[in-house]
């Protein structure tokens, strides 16, 4: 698997979500730009080049991060605050994708620098079109920083 | 009397001597002196009697006078006789009275001696009463606190409910967006699979398994409503309303009514609560209008009693008032999902948020022929 072609980066542990979530960002056309990791250990693994992924270019940045809140070892939110306050990786725009709806989990993700926070829909077309969109506008339509 | 005696002896003296003579002479002169005074004392006898005869006729009338003035003491007395007769049967009638003022005076003194032993008896039953007031009393105030404790554990238990009637609804989402997520996919790659039994079982699942989805959404935006702080400001109801009304419609529903918005009072709430009121009524309105070709649906607003009453109003479906109890009940709808889908939670969540306001909501209707619905703020 060739790590710096990856443009989104995917970290989910529900096996049912990453399924869903993948197979909507395969259908929108990101089919090889994508990489999904189970829990927020292996994502910063990923980013930082350790583990498994040292042979990654540390300056291939993915394009989007996406991030689920509740995940083992390392949080979501953990995670959020060690991207964003690194000045080699903030500008890598982050969306946390989560089923929590919590006020407090919300403030506090766009306190720590999350650029878009999404609350999973139940409804498989609601949950698709959001995904697509995210897509869309993070890895296509959005100019990145580089 | 006198004049016989001196005649006599007159007659007596002839044959006396001269030095009788002298006597004769003086006689004679004591004669005229006392015819003069005899003349003077017959005068004198004739003005007395002129003088009784006067006094006899004033005598007279006199008596007639007396007369008259008897006659009138008689009347007078044959008057006060009769008025002592009348005197005398009102003595009598006195003593009727009083013999029977006696009786009652006997009867009051009884009852005054009643009135004393219920006075008596009223004093033991007032103090009886004042202690039965300290126990009401002492009973009422362990009861407050009673109620202050009941109150304490019905909040905390609320709030319990509250809390896992939200994270049941949050963690039921998950695997409810897992098995429509999966329906899909059979349903977009393994369709051709399926005969048309099988499609039609998939087909449900998946009506199903989103109409789940949507209970449990309401559910926990309703049960959060429960929870969440309510910020009090000053809103600006024109401004809200249009916002809404743009947002809702930028949704694309078919059949658009026609809007009246009257110009709003502002009043006192929570700008994000109170849009959803908004959000609910109006989204309401163009839905159950959906059928008819030309609806409008007018919003206004009334200030009574520092109060603001604003409405909805539309000519849509409308809704039988025999149900209207049900109308504002979680889950009830009034309606079938074929005719308006819908999981009878928006008007429940307009009913929250009303109440948490202080305020009332309600709602009148005709079948076929349209609903208006009210709610009140504070001004």
């Amino acid at each position: 698997m060739n790590y710096d072609a990856v443009e989104i980066l995917f970290a989910e542990d529900s096996i049912d979500d990453a399924t869903l979530t993948i197979r909507a960002l395969v259908k929108s056309g990101f089919t090889n730009k994508l990489y999904h990791v189970k829990d927020g250990a292996e994502a910063l693994d990923f980013i930082y080049c350790r583990g498994m992924y040292a042979s990654r270019n540390i300056n291939e940045k993915p394009k989007l991060i996406l991030l689920d809140l509740k995940m083992p070892k390392l949080t979501g939110m953990e995670v959020l605050e060690k991207i964003k306050s690194d000045p080699n990786f903030k500008s890598i725009p982050v969306v946390i994708l989560t089923s929590s709806n919590e006020d407090p989990d919300v403030q506090k993700c766009y306190a720590l620098g999350a650029n878009s926070y999404i609350v999973k829909p139940v409804d498989s077309d609601n949950f698709f079109n959001a995904i697509k969109e995210i897509g869309m506008y993070w890895v296509i339509i959005n100019q990145p920083q580089h | 009397m006198a004049n016989r005696n001196k005649s006599d002896e007159l007659s007596f003296a002839d044959k006396e001597p001269a030095s009788q003579n002298n006597e004769k002479e003086k006689w004679a002169q004591e004669l005229v002196i006392a015819n003069r005074e005899l003349d003077i004392a017959n005068k004198e006898l004739a003005f007395q009697n002129e003088v009784k005869e006067k006094r006899a006729a004033e005598l007279v009338i006199a008596n007639r006078e007396l007369a008259f003035q008897n006659e009138e003491k008689e009347k007078r007395a044959a008057e006060l006789v009769i008025a002592n007769k009348e005197l005398a049967f009102q003595n009598k009638e006195k003593e009727k009275r009083a013999a029977e003022l006696v009786i009652a005076n006997k009867e009051l003194a009884f009852q005054n001696e009643e009135k004393e032993k219920r006075a008596a008896e009223l004093v033991i039953a007032n103090r009886e009463l004042r202690h039965a007031e300290d126990d009401i009393r002492k009973l009422n105030e362990k009861l407050e606190q009673k109620v202050i404790q009941r109150t304490a554990q019905l909040e905390s238990a609320n709030k319990e409910l509250g809390s896992f009637s939200y994270s049941v609804s949050h963690d039921l989402r998950s695997p409810i967006r897992a098995i429509n997520g999966y329906a899909k996919i059979l349903e977009e790659d393994y369709s051709d699979k399926l005969d048309s039994e099988g499609k039609k079982a998939l087909g449900s699942i998946m009506h199903n398994s989103k109409k789940m989805g949507q209970l449990i959404d309401d559910l926990l935006a309703f049960s959060k409503l429960g929870r969440k702080q309510v910020t009090v400001s000053e809103i600006n109801m024109t401004d809200l309303v249009r916002t809404v009304i743009d947002e809702l419609l930028f949704e694309e529903y078919e059949n658009i009514p026609e809007f009246k918005i009257n110009l709003l009072s502002p009043a006192k709430g929570d700008q994000s609560l109170i849009k959803q009121v908004w959000i609910n009524l109006i989204s309401n309105a163009i839905k159950y209008s959906k059928y008819k070709p030309e609806t409008y649906i007018e919003v206004g607003s009334e200030v009574k009693d520092k109060l603001v009453f604003y409405y909805v109003k539309d000519n849509g479906a409308g809704f039988d008032m025999e149900y209207y109890d049900k109308l504002f009940g979680v889950f009830q709808r009034l309606h079938s999902q074929e005719e308006f889908e819908g999981t009878g939670i928006g008007l429940a969540i307009v009913q929250k948020i009303v109440n948490r306001h202080n305020g009332t909501v309600w709602a009148e209707s005709v079948l076929n022929e349209g609903s208006c619905f009210y709610f009140s703020l504070p001004a």
